[in-house]
């Protein structure tokens, strides 16, 4: 079974006949047309307790088309391209609801490498290897003496046609695979994963992981509340810079009047040690690439410099708008979605310390980062996998606490990051220690 | 067909229609189309299961070849699955009070600009108005020749309102959900409601954290149901040993004012005509007056647990069916909220919510109110903000103390295994004693 069981349903050539025809027909009817046509097909298999429960093969498509007419913006979409003539008429009449704004064009082609720069040809999406990966999950448990609750694994392939009637037309492959898996030992529970678009993940380091923090948090005792000094795993790190971070530092926010990062360009924001940037071209990035969402050729943006606000996120609509340049930074909102504000690959870089010197507090993850306040960055979050650590050696995992403090005014101090980092979605960050924030314990 | 024990097809159609306002731009409006279906099929021990965008029914030795790949796919599977028989049929979809499918995209747009004109007070820097419509036509067979098919539209708008003073920002917004209806007429207000507790908020401070004693509203306390009970009665969970209420069947784990219960046949935002694999859906009281007496099923889980009864089963378009909540809520008491107020005498009355989280296996959940007042000598005071509440699941219940009966239910998403479903919480007033706040403030 070493082929997909059933493959996408559209060829690259009828996918380009399909599009050349939608072109063709848009030119006709508005000023400009952008057409996205996507298909993927991706092969999971889930496990409950330690057998596998389903394996399942999904086809996905969709056609995305985007109208400009006299500065009038329209989108529309469908998951099946054979019906774009609907699609296309429910884009424009889209555009005509929609407040007209300075417009200059859909960028044209340029010399562009098309080399994917996130795709791998022996990530194969088969029931085979997806059942390969999760037994080597499931070893990787056996190394702590805990109980899986459930797992997962997914291999995938996705394709992408950006083109556009500026003469535009991109083709990119993706590809992806993912583990995860979920533990417990009496009330003690962990839960673990990796994704790489490479074959290069080892599944048995994910069961290990999420075993030992099933294992290492049983008899948790109680914190007494008051400041600690924190480290911050790259993954409780990313639901706090995700949820109120990046949302700031979107153009669309910054204009719009819902940014506290607004007035602040060539101001500290971070510690001065701290540098944040999207980095499209970070090979371990999930989704890195050379153009973006519409079509324009990305480059690293440099949102945080040495703590100093440099750049907001623009896309062609927003810098249009407020006569800036787009940098490069729209995407397309789930597979097939119409382009937005966000980023490609965002990196955090700083001075590299040993983070479990002294007396802190090591927080593997938090429940309820989402809650957090996304204009005000305040937020109050519960524990999960928490450890009292004295120079690097576990004193106790804390049985249940809360967190407390603002994600803008927590990362203006810390005490460096780690050298590790991991790919944890759309970002790759390090371990992060945070100075003095509140905890609520006993 | 050999080595295939059961299947089932869900297919789902539609139509998603969004409008977006942004400082009183259209910033975008329109219709995207949805069409998707999911195929399982049960072999000799687990489920194959095809996700198909743009599905055709197809016929005979097409469809034949169809469930073969699922059955190949199966094949692979070694979890032991068996379906318990339960009652299927389809209860009657609420009828339409006024088809949004009606109201032309232009109309919609003017109600919406409204509602974020009753935002744009003075204090008020920035405001944003959104519209949501989704109408899906489901269409359900399997392999015992029971065929059904249903349309629902669900609708809903919210508005959001961020007043500025001397660089410090605050929010605050409404947001209000729909079945089978237009909610869009007569919501001019709801504007203002976001714009003036956005300004509200400028003055209001973040509490200190601590044990206190908390006055919930229904919204929060609805909240508070779904986060702290429903979760865990998922029998999924149950089931994969993830769930801190295995083996509490019976078990006292709320005071006796408690009853908490999940209906999908309810009229709510969370209602279903027959769940995602084609059950009978219906009432399960999952606590009552206290203790526990049903989990939440599908047909696999109540088969493997027991103690209740299927039509939990839910689905996005194109995804295999989960069991979910659907309207969920804690039943009136006796109590009048004065009472449970003046009860409380010292601690916070939080209202609102900004959502919650579970992890149903460590039985530790948080959730977030909007906003809260101080109460001193049972009286309510000063307004504070960005308030988090954490609990253990099965220490938290003995602390509601008092139930009002002033039940109101609330509608919102549910999000789970990367699936996101309509829901409804609800609840009345309930007073929790020794509650664990969380906030940032010395205060």
């Amino acid at each position: 079974m070493g082929l997909p069981m059933f493959s996408s349903s559209m060829r690259w050539w009828v996918a380009v006949e399909l599009i050349e025809q939608i072109l063709h027909e848009g030119a006709q009817r508005v000023d400009e047309l952008e057409v996205y046509l996507f298909s993927g097909f991706s092969v999971s298999a889930r496990l409950k307790r330690h057998e596998i429960h389903y394996a399942s093969g999904a086809n996905q498509q969709g056609l995305s088309l985007r109208v400009i007419h006299k500065g009038h913006i329209g989108t529309s979409a469908t998951m099946n391209p054979e019906t774009w003539n609907a699609c296309m008429d429910a884009a424009i009449a889209s555009a005509s609801l929609a407040t007209p704004q300075d417009w200059e064009g859909l960028p044209g082609p340029e010399n562009l490498d098309p080399t994917p720069v996130n795709y791998d040809p022996d990530v194969t999406p088969d029931a085979k290897t997806a059942k390969t990966l999760l037994s080597e999950l499931v070893e990787g448990t056996k190394s702590y003496p805990v109980e899986i609750t459930s797992g997962s694994a997914e291999v995938a392939r996705y394709t992408g046609t950006l083109a556009n009637t500026s003469g535009l037309c991109y083709q990119d492959y993706e590809s992806m695979v993912s583990v995860g898996v979920e533990t417990i030992v009496g009330q003690s529970t962990g839960y673990e994963y990796d994704a790489s678009w490479k074959m290069d993940i080892d599944p048995r380091i994910v069961g290990e992981k999420a075993a030992y923090l099933a294992h290492s948090s049983q008899h948790g005792k109680d914190i007494v509340s008051g400041n600690y000094d924190i480290v911050l795993s790259p993954i409780a790190l990313a639901q706090l810079l995700g949820g109120v971070f990046l949302p700031a530092l979107s153009g669309k926010n910054v204009h719009a009047g819902r940014s506290r990062l607004a007035s602040l360009q060539g101001q500290q924001v971070m510690d001065r040690t701290l540098s944040l940037r999207d980095d499209p071209f970070h090979p371990r990035g999930l989704s890195s690439c050379r153009w973006d969402g519409e079509g324009t050729p990305t480059r690293i943006v440099h949102f945080v410099e040495n703590g100093i606000l440099r750049e907001f996120a623009y896309d062609l609509k927003t810098a249009y708008r407020y006569g800036k340049k787009t940098t490069g930074n729209a995407v397309r909102g789930g597979h097939g979605g119409s382009p937005t504000i966000g980023t490609h690959t965002l990196t955090l870089d700083g001075r590299e310390e040993n983070l479990r010197e002294g007396r802190v507090v090591h927080v593997n993850d938090v429940v309820g980062a989402h809650t957090a306040n996304p204009l005000t960055g305040d937020f109050s979050v519960e524990l999960s996998n928490a450890y009292v650590l004295q120079d690097g050696t576990v004193e106790f995992p804390v049985r249940k606490a809360m967190l407390s403090g603002n994600v803008f005014n927590v990362l203006m101090e810390t005490g460096g990051i780690s050298k590790d980092t991991r790919v944890v979605g759309s970002m790759i960050l390090p371990e992060i220690q945070l100075k003095n924030l509140a905890i609520i314990g006993s | 067909m050999e080595g295939i024990r059961y299947f089932d097809v869900r297919h789902v159609t539609g139509t998603v229609t969004h409008i977006d306002i942004d400082n009183t731009r259209v910033e975008s409006a329109g219709t995207s189309f949805v069409d998707r279906a999911i195929i399982r099929i049960l072999g000799q021990k687990g489920w194959g299961i095809l996700a198909i965008d743009s599905y055709t029914r197809p016929n005979g030795r097409s469809f034949e070849e169809l469930l073969k790949r699922g059955g190949s796919l199966a094949s692979l599977t070694s979890q032991e699955v068996t379906l318990a028989d339960v009652p299927g049929g389809i209860i009657p979809v609420p009828a339409l009070r006024e088809d949004p499918g009606d109201v032309h995209l232009e109309e919609k747009q003017e109600l919406l600009s409204g509602i974020e004109k009753g935002a744009r007070i003075d204090g008020i820097k920035s405001t944003r108005a959104s519209y949501i419509e989704r109408t899906e036509t489901v269409r359900f067979e399997n392999s015992s020749g029971e065929e059904y098919s249903y349309s629902l539209c669900r609708s809903g708008f919210s508005i959001m309102a961020i007043a500025e003073r001397e660089g410090d920002m605050q929010m605050g917004y409404v947001r209000k959900h729909a079945i089978q209806d237009f909610n869009l007429r007569h919501r001019q207000e709801c504007g203002n409601v976001a714009a003036t507790r956005a300004i509200a908020l400028l003055d209001a401070r973040a509490p200190r954290g601590g044990a206190m004693n908390a006055v919930l509203d229904p919204e929060l306390a609805g909240v508070f149901a779904h986060e702290a009970v429903g979760h865990a009665s998922e029998a999924d969970l149950v089931q994969e040993g993830g769930s801190v209420l295995e083996g509490t069947i019976g078990r006292q784990i709320a005071s006796p004012s408690v009853t908490i219960v999940d209906d999908p046949s309810l009229p709510e935002f969370g209602f279903e005509p027959l769940d995602a694999e084609g059950s009978r859906v219906g009432r399960t009281e999952i606590i009552r007056k206290g203790r526990v007496q049903a989990f939440l099923h599908n047909r696999e889980t109540l088969a493997a647990v027991g103690f209740g009864h299927a039509g939990n089963a839910r689905a996005m378009a194109g995804e295999p069916p989960q069991v979910r909540m659907s309207n969920t809520f804690i039943e009136n008491g006796d109590s009048m909220v004065d009472e449970l107020v003046s009860e409380c005498r010292s601690g916070i009355l939080l209202k609102g919510s900004r959502g919650g989280q579970v992890d149903p296996g460590r039985g530790i959940f948080q959730f977030n109110a909007e906003y809260g007042y101080l109460i001193e000598r049972g009286e309510v005071g000063e307004m504070v903000r960005d308030v988090s509440l954490s609990g253990e699941i099965l220490k938290t219940l003995h602390a509601i103390s008092l139930c009002a009966r002033d039940k109101k239910m609330h509608q919102g998403y549910c999000g789970k295994g990367g699936q996101s479903v309509p829901v409804s919480d609800g609840a009345p007033h309930v007073l929790l004693i020794d509650a664990v706040v969380g906030g940032s403030g010395t205060h």
